[in-house]
């Protein structure tokens, strides 16, 4: 599955490079100028954030570990992204569950049961649900994406971190009422997100750790997910790998008949 | 020499005595019936009812029954089957799987209640395999293809379009937080559209087990009892034996028909308790009458001696006299027609629905309590209502008596 081409990786990591040096350029006179933090650079460095895991395309091997006060599951699963709007995740192993994916074309969702040979499409009722009995809910997997068109954002900044606060515009329909981004200024990564509800109760946290070197890039390879109005609930998701702009990741990846595939 | 008078007195009246003994035996006969009536159709209801549903007392983890949560399950259940097994009152005893499903087939999909059942224990303690309308009751086993089967209530087969041999897709939640899936082979249909089990699909408790991912675990052992109105004495005895577990009685796992049963029980008993006191009213007037008409006799009685005493004695005496008699006579009457009742009933042209369990014949209870709880509640009555009527013969004047006519 993963590209051991040295020649087609080369050309992938020059566009890379040209991707992080503009980033990187882009990001310079945010440091640069003192001005009151506006959000235009808001937007720009959870733009850049989000697109930490995914750059133009990706592909990752994640292990996922669902923990509550009764069980403890481990899941792994290969994931394929291209862009914001498409993602498809493949479940490898335990045995019962390998097989069982889920794909995502811009805000619509399907799951895949290859037990029982069917397509369900996640209705939007079910899109705070659960996603495979972790504590990311489906909208986590649809809807992160498009954070910067559905909120309000203000900087704050100390010598470390950037904070950058969320708040949903008066037409959002979404369940917080606020969302901390917490944005590690050295490192240019995510550390941690911070998920209020409408009375300003912290309801759950998104916790980035473990900086590793994945191709060019150094991303957290583990985030934690703690809700906190659920005792001993965890889901930690660890990226085993993590690959850019894969040549095996096109638009075919992100249908549903690939969906239905045996593999 | 009381007594003798007593009678006498009875006697000499015939037609008077022969009309308070109607409504007094009419009375006993009315109230032994509806007695019988009430209490029958209650014991067939609950019957009916702990058999089909709730079994007669029930085992469960912790709070299960008032807050069901998947991973709130029994794991020693066959440990605590064994310990069962050695009270003598326990019948049977069965263990089911409850979860929440999604049933689908190529034609839609529908809402289930999955419960996974121990197919030859439970087949021993319910009337499940009764409600089997078509194909047959299923295996543990799967077929050769590896699928099991299951058992769908009508509603599902009627919206999903399918039937026996058919395919059922069921989806759910394991209780290790994965998405249960698996296809079922349809085996049987159940029931029909007014029953409780309309949208059950029931399968071999291994394969709902798996599916769960439940293995080893179950939510509910239900048992029955040789008698149902033994569930709360034995239910006090069974807690110190298994301490770990939470055990509850019909009455409680299904508190709202038990109430509503009560509720129902007492409003009849009141009607009851009406047509009671109109009996009685007419056996007061009776007796009034009888010692009014006598006064003047009373007052012979006193003149030559008697103490007021012994002519109140002879009033009650007469009356509960009279009472014994017509109740005994409407024993003998009220017999045969409770037999009927009993073993025949009325059968009922369609069916009453009461909590999703059909009933179809109303039938009456022969015992001990349907006969005297109404012949001691009459003669009581009786002893009591002439006791006015005596002190009023008891305190007559001879002189003013006898003036009298």
């Amino acid at each position: 599955m993963r590209i051991n081409q040295p020649l087609v990786l080369g050309i992938h990591f020059a566009t890379l490079f040209a991707t992080l040096f503009v980033t990187i350029f882009a990001a310079e006179p945010l440091q640069a100028d003192n001005q009151a933090p506006s959000q235009a650079d808001a937007i720009k460095i959870i733009d850049e954030m989000e697109a930490i895991y995914r750059g133009d395309s990706s592909r990752a091997d994640i292990t996922m570990i669902v923990q509550t006060p009764q069980y403890q599951r481990e899941m792994k699963m290969t994931s394929s992204v291209i862009g914001e709007e498409q993602s498809f995740i493949r479940i490898l192993s335990p045995k019962k569950d390998r097989g069982i994916a889920t794909l995502k074309l811009d805000a619509e969702m399907w799951n895949y049961f290859p037990k029982i040979n069917k397509v369900i499409k996640v209705p939007p009722s079910m899109m705070m649900g659960s996603w495979m009995g972790s504590d990311f809910t489906n909208d986590d997997l649809v809807k992160q994406t498009t954070l910067t068109e559905e909120y309000d954002l203000s900087l704050a900044e100390t010598a470390t971190q950037y904070t950058i606060t969320l708040i949903p515009k008066a037409q959002t329909v979404t369940v917080w009422g606020k969302v901390e981004y917490v944005v590690d200024r050295a490192e240019m990564v995510p550390v941690a997100q911070n998920f209020y509800d409408d009375r300003g109760e912290l309801i759950r946290t998104l916790a980035f750790s473990d900086l590793k070197q994945f191709g060019d890039a150094r991303v957290p390879s583990r985030l934690e997910m703690i809700p906190l109005n659920k005792k001993g609930h965890k889901t930690v998701i660890i990226y085993d790998d993590l690959v850019f702009n894969p040549t095996d990741v096109d638009p075919s990846v992100f249908t549903l008949r690939n969906l239905k595939s045996r593999f | 020499m009381l007594l003798k008078l007593a009678f006498r007195n009875i006697f000499r009246q015939r037609r008077r005595s022969a009309l308070t003994a109607l409504s007094i035996g009419g009375g006993y006969i009315l109230c032994a019936l509806s007695f019988s009536l009430i209490e029958g159709s209650y014991n067939n209801l609950i019957e009916l009812f702990t058999l089909t549903k709730t079994g007669h007392v029930q085992i469960h983890k912790d709070n299960y029954l008032d807050r069901p949560k998947l991973h709130k399950a029994i794991d020693h259940y066959e440990t605590v089957g064994h310990q069962l097994q050695e009270f003598e009152q326990v019948k049977s005893y069965s263990f089911r799987i409850f979860a929440p499903a999604l049933a689908y087939s190529e034609e839609g999909n529908h809402p289930a209640q999955l419960i996974g059942i121990d197919l030859d224990r439970e087949r021993a303690t319910t009337l499940i395999k009764d409600k089997v309308t078509s194909g047959n009751y299923i295996s543990e086993f799967p077929d050769e293809d590896g699928y099991f089967q299951a058992m769908i209530g009508v509603s599902i087969a009627e919206s999903l379009k399918i039937g026996l041999g058919d395919d059922l897709i069921l989806i759910s939640e394991g209780a290790d937080g994965s998405v249960a899936n698996d296809i079922f082979k349809v085996g049987a249909i159940l029931g029909n559209r007014g029953g409780v089990e309309k949208s059950n699909v029931y399968l071999p408790l291994n394969a709902a087990q798996t599916f769960l991912a439940l293995e080893g675990r179950v939510h509910e052992i239900v048992l029955i009892l040789d008698n149902y109105q033994d569930a709360e004495p034995f239910a006090q005895r069974l807690r110190p034996a298994i301490p770990d577990l939470t055990i509850s009685t019909w009455q409680q796992v299904e508190a709202d028909f038990y109430k509503t049963m009560q509720s129902d029980k007492q409003g009849n008993h009141v009607t009851l308790g009406i047509i009671l006191f109109i009996v009685f009213i007419g056996v007061l007037n009776t007796v009034l009458m009888s010692v009014l008409e006598r006064t003047k006799e009373f007052g012979v009685l006193k003149a030559i001696g008697s103490r007021p005493s012994i002519i109140m004695s002879l009033v009650t005496l007469e009356t509960t006299l009279l009472a014994t008699i017509s109740v005994l006579v409407a024993l003998l009457i009220a017999l045969p027609v409770m037999y009927w009742m009993t073993y025949v009933g009325f059968a009922l042209p369609e069916p009453i629905d009461m909590g999703g369990i059909a009933i179809s014949a109303i039938r009456g209870e022969m015992s001990v309590f349907v006969f005297v709880i109404p012949f001691l509640l009459l003669i009581s009555f009786a002893l009591l209502i002439s006791i006015p009527p005596g002190i009023r013969a008891a305190k007559i004047s001879p002189t003013q008596a006898m003036r009298s006519h």
